[in-house]
């Protein structure tokens, strides 16, 4: 290897060293799954006995797209997530600014707030929206208990629970990525924009989205993926007629022991994610690179 | 370009005055230069100025407008940052163009204010750089180009050559000097650099504590310090604490009886310029004030030699002289004698 003359320190044996452990461990424990589940999807399942035969057959995807529950069951899932993504980019963008440029003591204070909801587990967490949104939870005892309303609000079981019960799960990873992507802008750069004239609107949409880019696409794909993966939260906030993809795959898997269905379930689930994240994160890049 | 007007400029953080009760106007075309130690509040009076930060009392007026309630982007001033705060995102070109979209000039005139801009901080042929893709001086002049390029009612420069090393430090800031002359802007620049405010200002404002201790020329701040602290502060002094016992007579705390020019009674510092001394190893004819003392300390500066002299156990005295060829440099331990007219020391009532 005498050719190799410049190589840059650390960059030879010992970097493929230290990257090996990780990347075994992701090969093992995430691609051979997935190439197993990928295998039994075009297996073929015999109900009567409840067990799977050895095929080559496309049928279970077929059976998924001309089946309207399983189409809805999507649907419903990326509407949802779409909805949850959007609102916690709104909501935590400002949220995320006040975090980042905020000079005040508290500061670690407000960041570990923001986590604070992460130490709950989201089963536990759905629980408590179920306290707080049944026909006889908090809200809805308050509301009648003034005299607002004489009958129960319908929050829990609709989908409007379960979109506030994501958005809840999913606010402080967003606002943890936009958190320090803004960080990392000198605040003298926006104070430029003030001083040539731009009104703090064009500041924002010239400079800070474009700045923060990096961060706005972490935080909307993680966001989004976890979304579309949601599993507690719509089935304990959803009710027995709200369907989302997880809890359905879920119950292929264990309810129906459809191994074959449920793992071409689960490959559509990562595929249309992987997708339409690749597709928003094109437009939003295009669109900014103007 | 528009006249500057700051009149009783306030700022309060909870009970502490940041800036307190600062006037000052800066005429059409006029670059004064604010000076004065870390924390005295200069940021803060640009800033004002600029509209980044509220004053919680007074005005500011740009061409007898007055603009204290806008916020900045209403206002028509020029900042140059000490990081730069370019764009890093945009051009160099789209970086200078900023201002102008915002005033909506249209494209073709843009963009030949553009070109102008550029070439009037020769930075002709880098517009389509990023800023990262430039050296330290030359982001510094793309900030400037940025700045100018709205010709702005008032210049504002905090620290602006502050990143750059020794040599570059002193190219840019003739170099800004002389754009501002031939543009005729109104500048205010704040430093901590005496020699760049020296090089470059009109006039010069010496801030302590938020407050404003002196505004003049060069030479006023030096010849004529308005209080103890620009005499410090200015240029270099030694003070010797002590007593005016009658107008021109004072007295030091170590006991020496000294010829001064005026003074009230009292307790007073006699300030001293280390370069208005003479030394010699025998006693100075024709001067008012003529003292023994011993070496103390010799510090070789090259063109200099400062020579710490103890003229009593309580006063100790500092002076410079030029290292001249065969010229008189007296060793540590060596007696020596002190000399002064009344005229080169003044006297600052405590
Ligand atoms: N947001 C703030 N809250 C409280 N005090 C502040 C704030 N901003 C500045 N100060 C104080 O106001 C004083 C003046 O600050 P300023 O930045 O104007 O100083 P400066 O003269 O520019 O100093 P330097 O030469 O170090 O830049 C300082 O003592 C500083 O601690
Ligand atoms: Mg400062």
């Amino acid at each position: 290897m005498s050719l190799v003359v410049d190589k840059p320190r650390g960059q030879g044996w010992t970097a493929s060293a230290l990257l090996a452990p990780a990347t075994i461990f992701i090969a093992i424990s995430l691609f051979a799954p997935l190439g197993i589940l990928f295998r039994y999807s075009l297996n073929e399942f015999v109900p009567s006995t409840k067990t799977m035969v050895e095929a080559l057959t496309v049928a279970n995807y077929v059976k998924f797209f001309t089946d309207p529950y399983y189409t809805a069951a999507l649907a419903t899932t990326i509407k949802v997530s779409l909805l949850v993504t959007v609102v916690c980019l709104i909501v935590g963008f400002p949220l995320a600014y006040v975090m980042a440029r905020t000079q005040s003591r508290f500061k670690h204070l407000l960041i570990i707030a923001t986590v604070l909801p992460l130490f709950v587990g989201n089963s536990v967490r759905a629980a408590g929206w179920m306290v707080v949104f049944g026909n006889k939870g908090f809200v809805n005892a308050s509301l009648m208990g003034l005299g607002v309303i004489s009958k129960p609000l319908e929050i829990m079981f609709t989908e409007n629970a379960v979109i506030i019960g994501i958005i809840a799960v999913n606010l402080p990873f967003m606002v943890l990525s936009l958190q320090s992507v803004i960080e990392g802008i000198d605040r003298a750069v926006e104070e430029a924009a003030f001083s040539l004239g731009a009104p703090p609107a064009t500041m924002f949409r010239r400079v800070l989205w474009p700045l923060a880019l990096p961060g706005i696409l972490a935080g909307t794909i993680l966001t989004f993926i976890l979304a579309m993966n949601a599993y507690a939260t719509p089935f304990l906030l959803g009710g027995p007629t709200f369907k989302m993809m997880a809890p359905v795959i879920y119950n292929e898997f264990t309810q129906k022991t459809n191994w074959p269905f449920g793992g071409a379930i689960a490959f559509i689930l990562m595929s249309v994610t992987l997708g339409l994240t690749l597709i928003a994160n094109l437009l939003i890049q295009r669109r900014s690179a103007r | 370009m528009a006249q500057l007007d700051i009149q009783n400029l306030v700022k309060r953080y909870g009970d502490f005055h940041a800036v307190r009760d600062v006037s000052l106007t800066v005429a059409d075309g006029e670059f004064l230069v604010l000076l004065g130690p870390s924390g005295c509040g200069k940021t803060t009076t640009l800033r004002m100025v600029a509209g980044f930060i509220e004053p919680s009392a007074g005005h500011v007026k740009l061409g007898g407008a007055d603009v204290t309630l806008l916020p900045p982007w209403k206002r028509n001033a020029g900042m140059v940052f000490q990081s730069y705060a370019l764009f890093p995102h945009l051009t160099v070109a789209q970086n200078v163009a900023f201002g102008l979209e915002m005033r909506k000039v249209p494209r073709p005139d843009m963009n030949r204010r553009v070109e102008e801009t550029l070439a009037l901080v020769r930075l002709e042929g880098y517009g389509g750089r990023l800023p990262r893709q430039l050296s330290g001086g030359q982001q510094q002049r793309v900030a400037l180009a940025r700045a100018l390029a709205i010709h702005p009612d008032v210049l504002l420069l905090d620290e602006p050559l502050s990143n750059l090393d020794a040599k570059l430090r002193q190219e840019v800031r003739v170099e800004i000097r002389e754009l501002q002359q031939r543009m005729g802007l109104t500048t205010v620049m704040v430093t901590h650099d005496q020699e760049e405010a020296l090089t470059m200002a009109d006039r010069l404002v010496v801030m302590n504590e938020g407050s404003v201790r002196q505004v003049g020329s060069q030479r006023d701040l030096y010849e004529r310090p308005a209080d103890k602290f620009v005499a410090g502060f200015v240029g270099r002094s030694t003070f010797l604490d002590g007593t005016v016992e009658a107008p021109g007579c004072f007295r030091t705390e170590g006991g020496l009886s000294l010829v001064c020019a005026g003074g009230t009674a009292g307790k007073a510092s006699l300030s001293l310029r280390p370069e208005r001394l003479e030394i010699a190893a025998a006693p100075l004819a024709g001067l008012d004030n003529c003292l023994p003392g011993t070496v103390e300390f010799v510090s070789y500066l090259g063109a200099m030699i400062d020579i710490h002299v103890r003229l009593s156990p309580a006063d100790r005295l500092v002076v410079q002289i030029a290292n001249r060829e065969g010229g008189f440099t007296p060793d540590v331990g060596q007696s020596v004698h002190v000399g002064w007219r009344a005229s080169a020391g003044q006297v600052f009532n405590a």
